[in-house]
Formats: structure tokens, C-alpha cells, sequence
């Protein structure tokens, strides 16, 4: 082992470290005008300044609106001595009046005077089917032209219902029995509490979500690539701190000013809310009244929220951040993290979308919904521990991938951005090289990309066909990403063909693990129910298709695009960067996540680990390929062919396990399990090398 | 304590424009040693000059030599009184102070509170930390402005805050880069005074310098680099005699011209 490796073993974190550079960001951040200005003057003064300017747009909105005269002009209408009497009489239940225009004919038509500005709308008439037909011509690009057509379109509505009801009492018959055979209302049956809750959801988890991140966008930078730029991060580095040390202090620091920050806003918010309620109150009887205590729950509840959530937006900007060696590139970095944050924070706005376990997972969009469904008062334990835990979840993952990943000198002293390739141009790569973690980064969010817009839209297009072609999008990104950056393809791909020793350990292996992760999935169905549902869509799609079309596209195509991918340019990565069980580990789990399911994320996580495995000891990807192939063939030989199949492995195709047939699917899974692996090491002389020491 | 390195490399990659094409030419990236298996040793007691012309590789030597930067290569060890040898960076880094013109002071905060921080990190407990306080602010003379905020202080008062910000843990080994580079007479005798007096002690100082007259008198062993090696060791007068010079200023001339001129930038 290089000694350099002995960096930050031995002795665990410490404590004291940590607290002295807490302390010490903390003195820091809090030294700067900039950071208060920022902490404090956005809830402060810049939330009542927006809740007065509305106010103030919407009363003078109301007042315009009142007092709105409409000019309108006749264009050749027969009746318009009849039409003017009965407009002016009508517009008199409402607050507006109508003034008649009649421009010079000789000066301007009625076209000509609209478009200038001296009319608001007008009327013109024709004949269709015997019927006298009104138009009411207008600019919809004009604010007061659209209201006055608004109101002309009311007034006919009215005319026509009096001319039906002269036409039914001169039949002698009663008009309102003839016009309105039945009655109906609608009645509200949700409380005012629950009316109010609900427009609170739509906004409150937007102002919080920008607040937390307006305050921890500036400590991130600060304390990262503010310190570099002032030279004190060299500093630091004489200093015995180990990275975890250093980035957890900075973590810690970020987030208590992001809290804080929060705090403050939701502080602010309330106590406008309160104002506001108040205000109405005594303004007018009619508002609505609701008991405010009543969202104490759904408030507690959301300083939670914000509380884990700030720790995840601290770590989201640390880590885009710490790579940053100015100030000024730190801004460009965070500035798209802003827009998705945004984005993704409205989501409390989509009706469509719902809380479920599936969308509990997904960072920043879990809170929005969340604090929206509380302020609905719907209170789901499982799911509020959902949100709540993945957010930490997400953020140690963060922090433990930025100190695997912040080499305090490669950005310090080296050219930052080494690690993504592809920002470069292609002549100047250097030739057979093995892709940066930042290129994996960049590839996978393409490919992520790929599958929620291109593959998701191309499979409700072309069914299997747009499976197909998701598959084929996913291979030539990898494979144009390898290229271009004149990857080492040996070294990647591991495309040498592999040993018959070897395939036949990966099938044994594969046969034990297929065991066990059917006895996992059951047991997870059963935990999580929901997800399982979801996992099942695809099942859907094969209905009525030819059979080659179905093995091409659910598993000779995954088997090999998703190989590529993720045991090729992945695994090829991390084997060369990394130890090689955090390796086989990670890249087990982002082919988990990228099944984007609950329940398939541990099952194909093992799957993805099992497979990487079988790349490391046989040295080639068509080993992960075969197993890949036989893997996804076996699902649809099942679920295709149950009834012959429950003859041939009874074992595999029942609804509900006994006790007796899980245990013996765990042992003959272990069992098999246990072979392949012991028969791998044994092939590649595992057990020699270590009796020959 | 001595501190010993053993082939110790660095290497980085640098973009070259090719001469051949005219503007915007292809742009190519190689790898050089900013320092190629440099074997070297400073003992007990002794005052260690690192010279060189610019590009030489010092900076990248002392860093390592500091730890705060990974060789590509090779190793540094201390050995300390007992005989035991130290490897491992963070225990390395607890015997050394470290200098140099980019490790700069927190802004915002003053003296006492830096050199607090300091001493936590270092595990120092907290009534020894107000001694030692008290007594560096004395010997370094900072009572005037030892609770003003960093921002606010002179450049040589920065200085000495510096100087007391590496000597708080009381290290074994003092590397010094470049420290009387762009500083006055007043706050450059004060250093060289400093860097006398822990030699005294029996402490181990390495520094780098471009200031030949002051290497010439101050140390007692130099190392002269050009391209990343060594190209002369020995005491000043060595160094002068072998070279048939008369002061260490036409030494490095001596030297160095005869390996052509250093035209890389530092790194």
C-alpha cells in the first residue's frame, strides 16, 4: 500500500477537530455583511414588501375593474336602439357601464378605430340560417378588450335568455319550468382550515424550498471556494485535518446558517399570515374563519422538513461547490442546481402528482409534496419517515461521496476540472485513457435523461419499438461518450471473449442468486406493495406481440446496451479508481436507482452487484451480458408461459412461499451462491496463491 | 528530528502549444516532474537553503515535504528522538509548521481567535492554550493587535501572525517558503532572527529563497534544484569553492547557466 493511503486511517474523526472549524466557519460566515444581508433582508423585509406590492395590485386591480367604462360600437346593427336600452339596464346588476361610439365612417371604419385604441370592442351582424348572428369583434391582445368582449358576450347571454323566455310566455307556458327543468348547487364540504391549508401547500413549499437554498447557496461557496480564493484553504492543509474532518465542519457550518436562514423566513411567513388573517377580520365579516392554532401539527412537522431538507441542500451545494477554485465559478456551478431546485419545487402545484412511496425518494420534489399534503392535513407517518430519512439519507451520501472524491490539492493546485473529460476537445485527449468519476457523473446524467424524456415518450409512441429505441440510445451514448474521450477500450469494456471455465461459475452463480432474489422480492412485495405494482408496468406492453420482438426488446437489447453502460463504462471506471469491493458495491446501487422502484432498487441492486462481480473475476463484459440475457429471458419465459412452467419449476411460480419451500429456496440459493463464488476463486487460483502465501 | 525524503516525484501534466503550427495550433498535453527522485535530508539543528531559479520545483518540494501535496512517487519520514519513524500525513504534519506566501489568515477573525482554532485542531487543552498564547504574543510582540480582526493589521504585523499561526504546536520542523520575499527590513530581519533562534533550539529549518546573500550567511547546507533535481548540495562555502566563485550569487550563476535557463513557470 502507498503510505499516502494511510491518510485518514487509524484514527477516526475528531470530534474536536471538527468543533474548532465549526466554530471557526461559523465566526466566519457570520463576519460577513454579506451572509446576514442575505439571511436577513430576504424574509425580513423583502416577504412583507411582496405581500404589501400584491396587495396593493390586487386592490387597485379591484378598483379598476369597478369603475371601467367599455366603449363599444355598432357596426350596421339593425337593432341597436333595442340592444343599448337592454345592455344599459342589464349592466346595471353589475358594476360596469357602456359608452356608444360612432366614429366617423368617413375617417376610420370600425376595424380601423379598435385597432387604434377608440373603441374597446364592437358588434357587427350577418345572418346564418335564418337566425340573426352577433359577432363581437375584439383584441385579445388588448387587457380591456378582452374584458369588454367578456361583458358583451354576458350581455347576449342575457338578451337571448329574454328573447326564450318572451318566445315561452307568449306559448303560454311558464319560461323558468321550461328553461331550468331542474335545480342544483354546489356545497363545499371541506372545512375553511382545510380550503386555506391547501393554497398554502401550493406556496409555501416553493418560498421554503428557494429560502433554504438562497441560505446555503452563499455559506457553500464561502466556505469552499471563497477560502480557496483567499488563500486559506493552503492553510488548512498544514493543518492535521482529515478531509472528513474538514468537509463535515463545513457541512455542519452551511446547514446552520441554511436552518436558520429557513427559520427565519417561516418565522416571517407566519407572522405575516397572522397579520394578514387579522386584517381581514376586522376589515370584513364575510371572510372566511378558520382556526390557526389548527396547523400547528403540519407547521412542527414542516421545521422538520426544513431542518433535514437544509442539511440536503447544504451538501447538494458543497458538492457542487468544493470543485469550484473561484468564487465566480462556484456561482456558475450552483446556478442550474437553482433551477431544478425550483422546478422540481413546484411540484406541490401538480395536481397529477401524488405522495407515494415512489415519489417520496425523489430529492427535493418529497418535501415540496410533503409540506403540501400536511398543510391538507393528511398525516401519513410511513411517508413523512420516508422523506424524512431519505433526505438524510442523501445527504451523508453526498458528504461521504465528496470526501472519496475532494483531493484538496487536485483543486487546489491542479486544473480543476480533470476529471470531466469531455469538456476538453478530443485531439487533445490523451490516448487509451480510463473516464473520470465526473465523466461517469455526466454520462449517467445523460443517460438518466435519455430514460425519463426520449425512452418515455418513445415507449407510449412505438410500445416495444421505443424500448428498442432507449436501449440503442443508451448503447451509442456510452459508446460516443468512450469514443470521444479516446477511452482505453480494453481496459473499460473488458470486451475480451470470456473463458467456458468461467461461464459456467456466472451461471451457477447467477442460478443460487436468482434463488435468493426471488425469496427478496417477496419479501419486499409484502412490505411495500405499492412499488411492487409499479415494478410490473412493462408486462403490459407484451400483450399481442410477437415473441421475438418481446426477448429482442426486454432482454437481448437491456442485456447488452445496459452492459455497456454499466459493467462497460462504469464498472471499467470505478475498478481502475477505486477498491474493488466499493466498486462492485456502487455500481451495483446505480443500477438499482436507475430502475428508479423501490423494491427493484435492492433486488436489481444485487442483481447489478452480482454482475460486476462476474466482469472483475472473468475479465469480460459478456459474462454480465449472458447472465443479463438469461436473467431478463427467464422473466418472460415466466411470466409468458406460467402454466408449463409451474410444471417444470414448481418451486419458482408460487403465489404465496410456504415456510417450507423459502427454506429451501434459501438453502439451495446460498448453496449455489456459495459454489459459484468458490468456484471462481478456485478457477482463477484464489486458494493457491494463498497456500503458497 | 530529521526529516528524509526518498525518490520523492511529482508529476504533472501541462498543455504545450506546438511551435510547428501557426496561431490557435494544436495544443497538446504532457507530463513532466516538477520533481524527479529527489533524495534529501535536513538533520536536527541545522538550517536547510532550497534554491533555485524560478520553475526549479521548491514550492512543489516543500509542499510535499508538508504534506499538503501527494507524491506521485517516493515517501517523506520523520525521525524523531526516540528513533521513531513517522509516515503517516497527519502525524507528520503535528512536527511541522508550515510557511509560505499563500497560506494566508482567516480575514474575519483576530489574532487570539485564529490561533485558538489552531491550537484546538492541534489537541491542545485549553489553559496551556492561554499560556503558550500569552507567550508567543510576547516573544512575536503582537499584544497591540492581537485582538484586532486579521483584516485590519499591517502587512508585517500579518507577518507575525503568521509566524505565531506555525509555531503554536511547538513543531520540531519549521519549512519556510519563500518568507522574506516582498517584506521590509524590519519584518525580514525578524524572521531571519525567528528561523536563528529555533535552530538554537535545537529545531530543523527548511526554507526556500531567492535572495542569495541572505542563503549565503544563513544556511548551513544548501540544496540547489533545477528541473525538478538536485544539481549541487553542500555547505555555502562548498557550494563556492567547488565552483570556483567567490559568493553564492555567482555560485547559482555558475551553476545554473551552465544547465541552460530555467524558462518554466512554477508551479
Amino acid at each position: 500500500m502507498h503510505w499516502w493511503m494511510e491518510w485518514g486511517k487509524g484514527t477516526p474523526m475528531n470530534s474536536k477537530v471538527i468543533k474548532a472549524l465549526y466554530r471557526k466557519e461559523m465566526l466566519d460566515i457570520l463576519r460577513d455583511k454579506k451572509t446576514i444581508l442575505m439571511m436577513i433582508v430576504i424574509p425580513l423585509i423583502l416577504y412583507p414588501l411582496i405581500f404589501l406590492g400584491s396587495m396593493l395590485l390586487t386592490s387597485s386591480m379591484l378598483n379598476a375593474s369597478t369603475t371601467n367604462i367599455y366603449r363599444i360600437g355598432f357596426d350596421e346593427v339593425v337593432n341597436q336602439e333595442e340592444l343599448t336600452f337592454f345592455f344599459d339596464e342589464a349592466a346595471k346588476e353589475y358594476d360596469y357601464e357602456f359608452r356608444y361610439i360612432h366614429p366617423d365612417a368617413q375617417k376610420e371604419s370600425m376595424q380601423e378605430a379598435l385597432e387604434n385604441g377608440d373603441l374597446d370592442a364592437y358588434v357587427t351582424t350577418t345572418k346564418e340560417e335564418g337566425k340573426m348572428k352577433y359577432q363581437i369583434c375584439y383584441l385579445s391582445s388588448e387587457n380591456s378588450s378582452q374584458t369588454a368582449a367578456g361583458m358583451l358576450r354576458d350581455m347576449f347571454i342575457e338578451y337571448n335568455k329574454k328573447l326564450s323566455e318572451d318566445i315561452i310566455t307568449d306559448n303560454h307556458l311558464v319560461a323558468e319550468d321550461v328553461l331550468n327543468p331542474i335545480l342544483y348547487e354546489y356545497e363545499d364540504l371541506s372545512s375553511s382550515e382545510e380550503t386555506v391549508g391547501s393554497r398554502f401547500g401550493y406556496i409555501i413549499p416553493f418560498l421554503l424550498i428557494t429560502s433554504i437554498l438562497m441560505g446555503s447557496m452563499y455559506p457553500a461557496i464561502d466556505t469552499t471556494a471563497g477560502e480557496k480564493e483567499r488563500g486559506t484553504m493552503e492553510t488548512l492543509l498544514t493543518l492535521p485535518v482529515k478531509n472528513m474532518e474538514l468537509i463535515m465542519s463545513k457541512f455542519l457550518a452551511t446547514s446552520t446558517i441554511a436552518v436558520a436562514a429557513a427559520l427565519l423566513n417561516l418565522i416571517s411567513m407566519g407572522v405575516l399570515g397572522v397579520y394578514f388573517y387579522q386584517s381581514m377580520q376586522s376589515v370584513s365579516e364575510t371572510a372566511m374563519t378558520f382556526d390557526l392554532m389548527s396547523y400547528l401539527p403540519a407547521m412542527g412537522i414542516t421545521v422538520l422538513c426544513v431542518v433535514v431538507f437544509a442539511m440536503f441542500a447544504s451538501a447538494v451545494c458543497l458538492c457542487v461547490c468544493i470543485f469550484a477554485k473561484s468564487f465566480k465559478e462556484a456561482q456558475n456551478y450552483t446556478t442550474p442546481v437553482m433551477l431544478v431546485f425550483m422546478i422540481a419545487g413546484m411540484a406541490g402545484m401538480i395536481p397529477a402528482l401524488e405522495l407515494n412511496k415512489t415519489t417520496a425518494l425523489i430529492p427535493v420534489v418529497n418535501i415540496a409534496m410533503l409540506i403540501a399534503e400536511l398543510f391538507k392535513f393528511h398525516f401519513d407517518i410511513s411517508l413523512i419517515a420516508m422523506v424524512l430519512f431519505s433526505n438524510i439519507a442523501y445527504s451523508m451520501l453526498a458528504i461521504v461521496f465528496m470526501t472519496r472524491l475532494f483531493k484538496s490539492e487536485d483543486v487546489l493546485f491542479g486544473d480543476g476540472s480533470n476529471s470531466i473529460h469531455l469538456l476538453e476537445r478530443r485531439s487533445n485527449m490523451k490516448k487509451n485513457q480510463i473516464p473520470g468519476i465526473g465523466d461517469n457523473v455526466l454520462l449517467f446524467s445523460i443517460l438518466l435523461i435519455i430514460l425519463l424524456f426520449a425512452g418515455s415518450i418513445a415507449i407510449i409512441k412505438w410500445k416495444l419499438y421505443g424500448l428498442i429505441l432507449e436501449q440503442a440510445l443508451i448503447l451509442v451514448a456510452t459508446v460516443f461518450y468512450a469514443w470521444y474521450i479516446r477511452a482505453d477500450r480494453k481496459r473499460v469494456f473488458s470486451l475480451q471473449a470470456p473463458k467456458i471455465r468461467d461461464v459456467f461459475c456466472t451461471v451457477i452463480l447467477w442460478m443460487g442468486a436468482y434463488l435468493l432474489m426471488i425469496l427478496a422480492s417477496a419479501g419486499l412485495t409484502v412490505l411495500f406493495p405499492e412499488s411492487a405494482k409499479n415494478a410490473n408496468a412493462t408486462v403490459e406492453l407484451w400483450e399481442n406481440v410477437p415473441l421475438w420482438l418481446i426477448v429482442l426488446s426486454s432482454a437481448a437489447m437491456p442485456a447488452f446496451c445496459e452492459e455497456m453502460a454499466f459493467r462497460g463504462f462504469l464498472f471499467g471506471t470505478l475498478k481502475n479508481r477505486i477498491k474493488m469491493p466499493v466498486a462492485i458495491l456502487i455500481t451495483g446501487m446505480v443500477f438499482g436507482l436507475y430502475h428508479m422502484n423501490f423494491v427493484k432498487f435492492f433486488v436489481v441492486g444485487a442483481l447489478g452487484c452480482l454482475l460486476a462481480y462476474a466482469v472483475y473475476k472473468g475479465g469480460s463484459i459478456w459474462l454480465s451480458i449472458l447472465i443479463h440475457f438469461l436473467n431478463n429471458l427467464f422473466s418472460v419465459v415466466i411470466t409468458l408461459y406460467p402454466e408449463p412452467m409451474k410444471k417444470i419449476v414448481p418451486f419458482l411460480m408460487e403465489e404465496d412461499l410456504t415456510v417450507n419451500s423459502i427454506v429451501i429456496l434459501l438453502i439451495v440459493g446460498i448453496v449455489l451462491t456459495t459454489l459459484g463464488i468458490v468456484l471462481f476463486k478456485w478457477s482463477h487460483g484464489d486458494y493457491k496463491k494463498k497456500i503458497m502465501g | 528530528m530529521e526529516i528524509i525524503t526518498t525518490e520523492i516525484t511529482k508529476t504533472f501534466t501541462r498543455t504545450v502549444r506546438d511551435n510547428d503550427h501557426k496561431k490557435g495550433g494544436k495544443q497538446k498535453k504532457e507530463e513532466f516532474n516538477a520533481v524527479d527522485h529527489i533524495n534529501m535530508k535536513a538533520e536536527k539543528g541545522e538550517i536547510l537553503g532550497v534554491l533555485g531559479p524560478n520553475g526549479a520545483g521548491k514550492t512543489t518540494l516543500l509542499r510535499m515535504l508538508g504534506t499538503l501535496m501527494q507524491p506521485t512517487e517516493g515517501s517523506v519520514s520523520i525521525t524523531d528522538e526516540n528513533g521513531r519513524v513517522i509516515t503517516n500525513p497527519v502525524e507528520l504534519k503535528k512536527n511541522i509548521g508550515y510557511l509560505s506566501e499563500n497560506t494566508k489568515l482567516y480575514h474575519r477573525l483576530t489574532t487570539r481567535e485564529l490561533l485558538h482554532t489552531i491550537a484546538d485542531i492541534y489537541g491542545i487543552e485549553a489553559d496551556e492554550q492561554k499560556k503558550r498564547i500569552e507567550e508567543i504574543s510576547n516573544v512575536l510582540g503582537m499584544e497591540g493587535f492581537i485582538d484586532n480582526r486579521i483584516e485590519l493589521l499591517s502587512t508585517g504585523q500579518t507577518q507575525r501572525a503568521s509566524i505565531a499561526r506555525c509555531l503554536i504546536h511547538h513543531p520540531s520542523i519549521y519549512i519556510f517558503d519563500e518568507p522574506t520575499l516582498g517584506l521590509d527590513i524590519i519584518s525580514s530581519d525578524a524572521i531571519i532572527k525567528f528561523m536563528k533562534n529555533e535552530k538554537k533550539d535545537g529545531k530543523t529549518v527548511i526554507y526556500s529563497t531567492h535572495y542569495m546573500e541572505e542563503a549565503q550567511y544563513l544556511c548551513d547546507r544548501i540544496i540547489m534544484l533545477y528541473h525538478g533535481k538536485v544539481i549541487a548540495q553542500g555547505t555555502p562555502q562548498e557550494l563556492i569553492t567547488s565552483t570556483n566563485t567567490l559568493t553564492l550569487r555567482e555560485t547559482f550563476h555558475a551553476l545554473v547557466d551552465g544547465m541552460g535557463k530555467g524558462d518554466a513557470d512554477e508551479q
